[in-house]
């Protein structure tokens, strides 16, 4: 951290906020600005802009990004800093939507529970306020992270990815088919649990049109998983995953605990996922299992690898845009270009393919992401050690220029495990 | 190669941003352009997927239906507007699009009633959000939805739940699950003598509703239930289940569920294992009807199907309203509609419009017509299924229940009869 501060004030003279205080200014002020504009701004525009913004920037899909952004902060952890390929994270969105859902909600009419709930008391039901839920769905999903990740310890690439994949795909049948389990109806099968109960705050419960006080609320989870993310990966355990991640071998022979560590790479995610599914069932009101499908896990996949892996502000880029394109964006445009031109050109229904062709041109020409995280960057445009031996090099002189971006870097670089990294070189390009 | 690559890049998204741009400043030109005495009607389908083909033949009679009666209500000029309840990636209708249309029906100030859903899980989204509208509550007209929950008890907590301002804000046009999956279990009683029935659904909300439905009437009528069971619509063959089923030795199978979830397969595999449908009979409600593929199996002929409602057919025999509708969507589009849901969605619009007829032309007032005093009524000689149509002003349902009755038979739904409910 000592030897980051200089470096970064050099390439920014004038500024003086202290290094570990620019994100949080940062974030807030973004936060703050879109809040004033719907807040203060958007209703007092005539009502062509208003036409405008409900028609391609309305707050309910950027609520919904804003899940997006949560969930994908927690798969950036699996994948981004542990490097564990998990294509089934949505089975912890959906954990987190029918903890909601069971809490929230008079699913449970045999009881009557209220604590701080957002229902009238009169009602049956279990009724536990929003921000109770909030931390019951976090540690729900941790201790469903450990289970999941538990027999996945032992596996590797591809291997683990499909162990991952099969819980993903479990975890919502049974959401899905658990409407008779022995004669007790856990998850009303595929009708799903609706309506979930508004957001309180104090004794003011947040009507289905609050949607500027939602969002303030999305935020704030958001930025609880930005800071938890950044912290822990400056710490001993984010250290520890991006030791896993460049050689599991050579960290676990420096001492990094292979297991404890990767299972707390799925646990903190599965804290991320739950956040996010709690968010969502109050967002839609309701939680229903057609939603939790394959398509899910491989679009919060794609936005941590195209927003940047490992960079937390190039997955939340990530999840921003492609959300918004998902929901919002294309459908518009499409009708929009089908106003214009006299078409009829379904546009969504390209969605899949416009995806496809951006990851593909992505992968061709910048793997990394749109912000890439910089060791990242730093390994993939660095050829590998057969290539440039191939070539004459001599591997044992050090790398001027690798040494400058090291130590550019954070303190991490100085460590025993990353020196051994980048000195070899061995091809990160592959295992990405 | 890759300088030359990074330009092509750039101007490939720069030609994308310029190209959104361009378009989204006509569309916002055309939103605002209305004003007047014209009220908007929100109509709220899935678009994209499996329901694609239903939904357009509905916005197309509607819309045809506008155009005919120059799109008056009243004093009023009526506009529809269209939303996708769907994604492209599900194909089929989606949570979080459902409760995002929701509020773009309150949000969008001319729009004054929602005509939809088409499913009865986004309209358990919907119907909570229009009905706390400040403005509101928000009048929503269903022409598809058959779960009964949505307007009477039925699981705990319904239908209250849906309705959190304490007033109702929510009616259909279309008889419930429950009456369809009674009507085949009299059906099967009375008309084709069943004894022993085996009931399988598809384990979905309309599948599930009417598959209990049976279920209960068909024991009150006497006949046996072997089991009612979930078929698996992922499976690629279902022997293995007919093979279970058929030691109980039923002579009738009921499919409670929709033909989209891999229905034909399920059918093939009856004929297989439990013989024609003639010998074991094969009863299903409307979710197997209206889908050309299922008439034209072979295995499927001689299949009874349910239809809450009246099908186009026997619209036309009857005349009215219905007919003259009917004979212009096929002149202008070359085809009956591909559902019978098509004129249910007429008849939703007849209600909604009636309501703004009465009202002042605000939301509070044209949900007040139809939830107060003796509600909405349409004459037979106006309504577009040809008989006299009311909505009940304390729940919202309609009186009018008609089933049909129909056989497959020379790959056609042939209309065999009428089968009223109480």
């Amino acid at each position: 951290m000592v030897s980051d501060v200089p470096s970064r004030a050099r390439r920014m003279p004038g500024l003086a906020i202290p290094h570990r205080m620019r994100w949080p200014l940062g974030y807030t002020a973004a936060a703050v600005l879109v809040f004033l504009a719907y807040y203060y701004v958007i209703p007092n525009l005539g009502a062509g802009g208003q036409t405008f913004f409900r028609n391609w920037l309305p707050l309910t899909s950027i609520n919904e990004a804003l899940v997006w952004v949560i969930c994908a902060l927690g798969l950036n952890i699996v994948v981004g800093y542990a490097g564990l390929l998990d294509l089934g994270f949505v089975a912890f969105w959906a954990l987190g939507g029918y903890t909601a859902g069971w809490l929230m909600s008079g699913f449970f009419h045999q009881v009557k529970i209220h604590i701080f709930g957002g229902a009238t008391a009169t009602v049956p039901g279990i009724h536990i306020s929003f921000w109770l839920v909030l931390l019951i769905g976090a540690g729900f999903c941790a201790l469903w992270g450990v289970i999941i990740g538990a027999p996945t310890l032992r596996l590797k690439s591809d291997y683990l990815a499909l162990v991952t994949l099969g819980f993903g795909e479990i975890i919502p049948q049974v959401f899905t088919n658990g409407d008779n389990i022995g004669g007790f109806n856990l998850t009303n099968g595929s009708k799903g649990i609706t309506p979930v109960d508004p957001i309180g705050i104090g004794s003011t419960r947040l009507g289905p049109f609050d949607l500027v006080w939602k969002y303030l609320i999305f935020v704030l989870i958001a930025a609880v998983v930005v800071f938890i993310t950044l912290r822990l990966r400056d710490g001993r355990l984010g250290r520890a995953w991006l030791a896993i991640r460049e050689d599991e071998l050579a960290a676990s022979m420096m001492g990094v605990p292979l297991m404890r560590t990767k299972l707390s790479a799925y646990a903190v995610g599965a804290v991320a996922g739950g956040l996010a599914g709690v968010a969502f069932a109050t967002h839609v009101g309701g939680v229903l299992p057609d939603r939790f499908n394959f398509s899910i896990s491989i679009t919060l996949l794609a936005m941590v690898v195209l927003g940047g892996m490992g960079n937390v502000w190039g997955v939340m880029l990530g999840a921003l845009v492609l959300a918004w394109v998902n929901s919002t964006g294309l459908p518009q445009f499409g009708s929009s270009f089908n106003e214009e031109f006299g078409t009829n050109i379904n546009f969504p229904s390209y969605n899949f393919l416009l995806f496809g062709g951006i990851l593909v041109l992505m992968m061709l020409f910048r793997r990394e992401g749109i912000l890439p995280e910089s060791r990242t960057r730093l390994v993939l445009h660095e050829p590998s050690r057969t290539d440039m031996e191939s070539l004459g090099a001599d591997m044992e002189a050090p790398a001027p220029e690798l040494d400058e971006s090291a130590s550019l870097k954070t303190a991490i670089a100085e460590g025993p495990v990353i020196a051994d990294e980048t000195g070899t070189g061995t091809g990160m390009g592959e295992k990405v | 190669m890759s300088r030359t690559a990074k330009i092509f890049a750039t101007v490939a998204v720069a030609g994308l941003a310029v190209s959104a741009c361009g378009g989204n400043a006509s569309g916002g030109a055309d939103d605002s352009s209305s004003g007047g005495g014209t009220l908007v009607i929100g109509v709220d389908l899935p678009l994209q997927g499996a329901s694609k083909d239903a939904s357009e033949a509905t916005v197309n009679a509607m819309q045809l239906y506008l155009d005919q009666t120059g799109s008056k209500a009243g004093k009023y000029k009526v506009k529809l507007k269209v939303y996708d309840d769907s994604t492209a990636a599900k194909g089929a209708w989606d949570d979080a699009t459902c409760a995002k249309n929701a509020q773009d029906h309150v949000g969008n100030t001319e729009e004054v009633a929602v005509m939809g859903t088409y499913n009865s899980g986004c309209a358990q989204i919907i119907a909570p959000v229009l009905n706390q509208d400040p403005t509101g509550p928000m009048l929503m007209v269903s022409h598809a939805n058959t779960n009964p929950g949505l307007t009477k008890a039925w699981d705990s907590g319904e239908p209250e739940k849906y309705f959190p301002s304490g007033k109702r804000s929510y009616a259909r046009v279309i008889a419930t699950d429950d009456y369809q999956g009674a009507a085949g279990a009299q059906f099967a009683a009375k008309d084709l003598s069943a004894k022993k029935c085996y009931i399988l659904n598809d384990n979905q909300t309309y599948g599930q509703g009417v598959g209990k439905a049976f279920e209960e009437e068909a024991k009150k009528q006497g006949i046996k239930v072997l089991g009612n069971q979930a078929w698996d619509v992922k499976q690629p063959n279902y022997t293995a289940l007919f093979t279970s089923i058929k030691s109980t030795n039923p002579d009738c199978v009921y499919l409670a569920g929709i033909f989209d979830n891999n229905g034909g397969q399920l059918v093939k595999d009856k004929v297989k294992v439990l013989g024609d449908n003639s010998k074991v009979k094969l009863i299903a409600p409307d979710g197997f009807s209206g889908y050309p593929e299922f008439d034209g199996l072979a295995q499927a002929q001689g299949a009874y199907i349910t239809f809450a409602g009246l099908t186009a057919t026997t619209l036309r025999e009857d005349g009215g309203p219905g007919a003259k509708l009917l004979d212009a969507y096929k002149k202008k589009y070359g085809a009956d509609p591909a559902t019978s849901y098509a004129l249910y969605g007429v008849e939703a619009l007849q209600v909604i419009m009636q309501a703004i007829e009465k009202s002042d032309g605000t939301r509070k007032s044209i949900t007040e017509q139809v939830f107060s005093g003796s509600g909405i009524s349409i004459p037979a000689d106006k309504s577009i299924v040809g008989k006299k149509l009311d909505i009940s002003p304390k729940t919202g349902d309609v009186s009018v229940r008609d089933i049909s009755v129909l056989q497959l038979k020379d790959k056609e739904e042939k209309f065999l009869k009428p089968w009223p409910v109480s």
